[in-house]
């Protein structure tokens, strides 16, 4: 189940961020302008997503019949988690011809992510890169937990106490944004941006405090008491939030 | 109206961060204060219904140390029946001829009790009632209600939250309040394996209306249990003392097997009780549970001294009449500007909702307004009333509630 997790939240949670990055990030958005190509990949007998390349643009999609311009199959979840390790290569299915652009475009793509999600002490960073490095950190929390709550055995046992709402959280004062709508039967969607009504605010004072809560160097409590980090509304959807998004250092590096 | 700052309150917290983990922790933590920035976080002084915190604003005190004051704070019957014991013995090598008044005050008081055991906090009493229950009748599982609160052992605590395993919950089944279809459903299916029922008088938990019992449910859940052979607990740790001082399963006239009591049994000085029917004494008696303080005498001193006024001053009416007052008052101030205060639970434990907003946003700013103004309100569990709250502290928190619907309404509108 830990493998099945991991490859569940490497492919919705962390590369989905390749959606995201085009928008957030010039060089990525230069990179796919002229990108016309899906690329599917799929686990044997589990999920799969689809980054649908157009009008440079990406979409991404998840659990679709939709088939990609390419297909790269992996026979286990263990066998995708190696690839996001570098250390395994996926199946083509189809597409023989692109992989080429694979190997040498897509990849471009791909390291530009991972640039962005590496740890800041890592990298120098300018003010634009922080907030690129918080936007993807922020959205993969969040795409993280509707994959939590089916499959981590602390998250299910949450799953029950999480009434119906919507918890959004903010960075203020010009984002990130993400949010999470609970359907009050354990499962959960995730999306960046602002909510319409939410009944539930998790706000950042600045980005500067929301990076080192993503960091873990931040004393949360002490921060919520200093007004750092503001909770509003229906406080148990953030409290049990908690919980569940400190379950991801579990599988996710 | 003066607004209140809190910088000494900060100050205190900056240098408790650094040393105790959260700087405040459990139902004291700031993090469920919403906004956080209008309530204060340390005190230094307090007398009747009224607290300061180390600023110097003065708070009319609706939380009453989230129950424990229920004659006010330094009540001098109370006062002067601790320090007589205190200064003659607390702590001791062999047990104080005190405790043995005290249950026999409690076995006159409280119908059920045929015996009472003590300890220190609520939860040393709701965890003995479940071992008595288990001793009693050699099975494991214990029936208790969503959203009910016991106390933080890891059993008592929400699944999956920080600290606790799966294996905690194993034997504890949570079911629905008021609803005998449930109880029926577990009993069917693991009947012969429940030890225990437990459950507040009335379900008060915390972000939701409380709820009263439905008309007949108690007794009819108690017959279903006896004809099972568990045994019923009520935790009175929060109610007990402020409905009834024979317990408040007698305000809705229903007689359980044990019995939980804390909070106002001593006026604030730390105690808490299991009693119990005559039943029940010998498993009481082979259950071990005790603690380095569960002895001190002082404890039972002040209790005598705090359930005996109580008595003599008609404590529960009287809070309830002031609750009914507040409340009362208070949901005609919110009319008066065009808000709907719904009211729940007991008038003199009530909890307050403002209906016009369900994210509970606007409660949380009206709560945080009226206590920057000096009446302590949070917006997420009950309040309290003591018999120390006088007509004219009422009459000034409609004021201050009067002021603070002005700020929210020009902030939120409606
Ligand atoms: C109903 C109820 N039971 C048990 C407890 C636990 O009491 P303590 O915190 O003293 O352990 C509380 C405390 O708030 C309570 O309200």
């Amino acid at each position: 189940m830990i493998d099945q997790l991991k490859a569940r939240l490497n492919l919705k949670a962390v590369l989905r961020n390749v959606e995201l990055l085009p928008e957030i990030d010039d060089l990525s958005r230069e990179l796919i302008k002229d990108w016309e190509i899906s690329i599917r990949l799929s686990i044997w007998r589990d999920t799969n997503i689809l980054l649908n390349f157009h009008n440079g643009r990406c979409t991404f999609l998840a659990d679709t019949i939709e088939k990609g311009t390419v297909s790269l199959f992996f026979c286990s979840a263990a066998h995708l988690n190696n690839m996001m390790e570098n250390n395994a290569s996926p199946l083509p299915l189809s597409g023989f011809t692109r992989l080429g652009f694979l190997k040498t475009e897509f990849s471009k793509l791909t390291s530009r992510l991972e640039y962005f999600l590496k740890p800041p002490s890592d990298v120098v960073q300018d003010d634009r890169h922080k907030m690129i490095n918080l936007s993807l950190a922020l959205s993969t929390a969040v795409f993280a937990i509707p994959e939590l709550l089916q499959l981590d055995p602390v998250s299910r046992r949450i799953a029950p106490q999480l009434s119906a709402g919507t918890l959004q959280l903010s960075v203020l004062p010009e984002g990130p944004y993400a949010y999470v709508i609970y359907d009050g039967k354990g499962g959960a969607k995730a999306f960046t941006g602002k909510a319409a009504r939410p009944e539930a605010l998790l706000t950042f004072r600045n980005p500067e405090i929301a990076q080192l809560l993503v960091d873990g160097t931040l004393d949360s409590f002490g921060a919520v008491a200093k007004g750092d980090i503001q909770l509003r509304g229906k406080i148990p959807l953030i409290d049990h939030t908690n919980v569940i998004l400190d379950q991801i250092p579990k599988y996710l590096q | 109206m003066n607004i209140y700052r809190y910088e000494e309150s900060n100050k205190w917290f900056d240098r408790a961060v650094k040393v105790i983990p959260c700087g405040v922790y459990g139902h004291f933590s700031p993090a469920p204060y919403a906004p956080v920035e209008a309530y204060p976080f340390f005190s230094n002084k307090a007398d009747a219904a009224r607290f300061w915190d180390v600023d110097g604003n003065e708070f009319i005190d609706y939380m009453c140390a989230y129950g424990p004051m229920v004659l006010g704070y330094n009540h001098p019957a109370v006062e002067a029946a601790f320090q007589e014991q205190h200064s003659l013995s607390d702590a001791n090598s062999v047990a104080s001829p005190r405790m043995v008044e005290l249950a026999e005050l409690l076995c006159d008081l409280v119908p059920v009790a045929e015996w009472a055991f003590f300890a220190r906090n609520g939860a040393d009493v709701t965890n003995l009632a479940v071992m008595v229950a288990r001793a009693a009748t050699g099975r494991d599982k214990v029936i208790a209600i969503k959203g009910g609160y016991h106390g933080t052992s890891p059993w008592m605590q929400a699944p999956g939250h920080h600290g606790t395993i799966a294996d905690d919950h194993q034997h504890v089944i949570r079911i629905p309040w008021n609803d005998l279809n449930a109880l029926d459903q577990v009993l069917a299916e693991h009947g012969s394996q429940v030890a225990a029922f437990m459950a507040s008088p009335y379900h008060h938990p915390i972000f939701e209306d409380n709820v009263l019992p439905a008309e007949g449910y108690w007794q009819a859940a108690i017959d279903k249990l006896h004809k099972n052979g568990s045994v019923v607990i009520v935790d009175d740790v929060r109610a007990g003392f402020r409905l009834h001082l024979g317990g408040s399963n007698e305000h809705y006239g229903f007689k359980p097997d044990m019995i939980a009591f804390s909070k106002a049994i001593a006026n604030g000085y730390a105690l808490s009780a299991l009693v119990g029917t005559d039943a029940l004494r010998l498993d009481a008696a082979k259950v071990f549970h005790t603690g380095s303080f569960w002895y001190c005498a002082g404890s039972f001193a002040a209790a005598i001294a705090c359930l005996t006024t109580l008595k003599a001053e008609k404590g529960p009416e009287r809070m309830r009449v002031l609750g009914e007052k507040l409340t009362s008052g208070l949901r005609d101030v919110a009319a008066g500007h065009g808000y709907t205060l719904v009211v729940s639970g007991e008038p003199a434990m009530p909890y307050l909702r403002l209906a016009d907003d369900d994210t509970l946003m606007l409660q949380q700013a009206w709560c945080g307004e009226c206590t920057r103004r000096g009446a302590f309100f949070t917006s997420h569990h009950n309040w309290f009333l003591s018999t120390a709250h006088t007509d004219g502290d009422i009459e000034k928190t409609l004021q201050i509630a009067d002021d603070a619907f002005k700020v929210i309404k020009s902030e939120f509108g409606h």
